[in-house]
């Protein structure tokens, strides 16, 4: 045992003699803080805004200069929501139960009178902002990625502010589910809308509309909320696979 | 701006430095939290926008819950201590 833990300080020193230089002679390479700008970041900065009429070039690089690789991280994302289900499932039975299920010698606290109030008044406003994140995707900072994980932390604030049955009840899983999947079908087909009209695929051949619009930019908007949606969904089902994970079941409940 | 960007920087590192040293898992989710809103800060003061939204959502609120509800599975009273 001995032997073993000075086996482990020699081999942590010996790490640390090698990559200690190596970490300097990084750091000392290292382009300047801040002020400097790549040539594709110059690129896209000169001919993005004028072509796609999308002011927020950090979404139209995502959605539209780089969509295919957008598209495979939007599917990454399904299969480790639906790996996740799999998952869980394989241990704990197929069916989701509808009825919420408190797990006995668990303690309830009870809720403040305040916390649920204030919630009732955030969630509003902050499902509206996620829209509106949504919505602006191409003109102001956040896109639908930014926009559904908001609206799903949004919606997780009923659990929050109203207990898991009222969260269970308005959110219901099935509705979720179809979410993620009708946003990963269509993040599918504003792909393959181009290609109907002749051209590439996700080839932002739509018309781009006015500039500072909520139009513009094509494909961008559309691939936009078919992101949003799947994010949203994936995320909400995610949750829901965690929570039903620490519930008893009742008798006769699968 | 140069100070600004400062204070963000050592204040992620200590907050980083605290989650690592936190021993209650409980604390430690907590500590998560303030840690990704620490660098929600700075991702918006280095002019990243969309970084900081992501973080907020996903670091500060998404993250936590899926740890704690984690916490909450493997302390007991779970499906898995059941007798089938």
């Amino acid at each position: 045992m001995k032997y073993r833990r000075a086996l482990r300080y020699a081999l942590s020193i010996l790490a640390l003699l090698v990559l200690a230089p190596a970490v300097v002679l990084v750091a000392l390479h290292m382009p300047a803080f801040g002020g400097q700008l790549l040539a594709y970041g110059a690129t896209v900065n000169a001919h993005v805004p004028s072509m796609r009429q999308a002011t927020n070039v950090v979404t139209a690089i995502i959605f539209d200069v780089r969509g295919a690789d957008t598209l495979g991280e939007e599917f990454i994302f399904a299969a480790a929501i639906t790996g996740l289900a799999v998952l869980l499932r394989g241990g704990r039975g197929e069916d989701a139960s509808r009825e919420p299920i408190h797990a006995d010698g668990r303690q309830l606290p009870a809720r403040s009178e305040a916390v649920a109030l204030l919630i009732r008044w955030m969630l509003p406003a902050t499902i509206a902002f996620s829209l509106y994140v949504m919505a602006h995707g191409q003109l102001t900072p956040g896109g639908g990625f930014q926009a559904g994980a908001m609206l799903a932390s949004a919606l997780l604030l009923l659990f929050l502010g109203d207990g898991y049955r009222s969260w269970r009840q308005v959110v219901p899983p099935v509705v979720m589910q179809l979410l993620e999947a009708l946003g990963a079908v269509g993040c599918v087909a504003v792909g393959l809308l181009p290609m109907l009209l002749g051209a590439g695929f996700l080839e932002n051949v739509l018309p781009q509309g006015q500039p500072k619009s909520l139009t513009g930019g094509g494909l961008i908007p559309l691939f936009n909320v078919a992101v949003g949606m799947a994010i949203t969904g994936g995320f909400v089902n995610a949750l829901v696979e965690f929570l039903e994970e620490t519930r008893v079941p009742k008798e006769g409940d699968s | 701006m140069k100070f600004a960007v400062a204070g963000c920087l050592i204040l992620v590192m200590i907050s980083g430095a605290l989650v690592a040293f936190t021993r209650r898992p409980a604390r430690q989710v907590l500590m998560i939290s303030v840690h990704g809103l620490f660098l929600s800060m700075l991702f918006l003061l280095l002019q990243a926008p969309d970084v900081a939204y992501s973080e907020i959502a996903v670091g500060t609120a998404l993250v936590p819950v899926m740890f704690l509800t984690v916490l909450a599975a493997t302390r007991g009273g779970g499906r898995r201590n059941v007798p089938r």
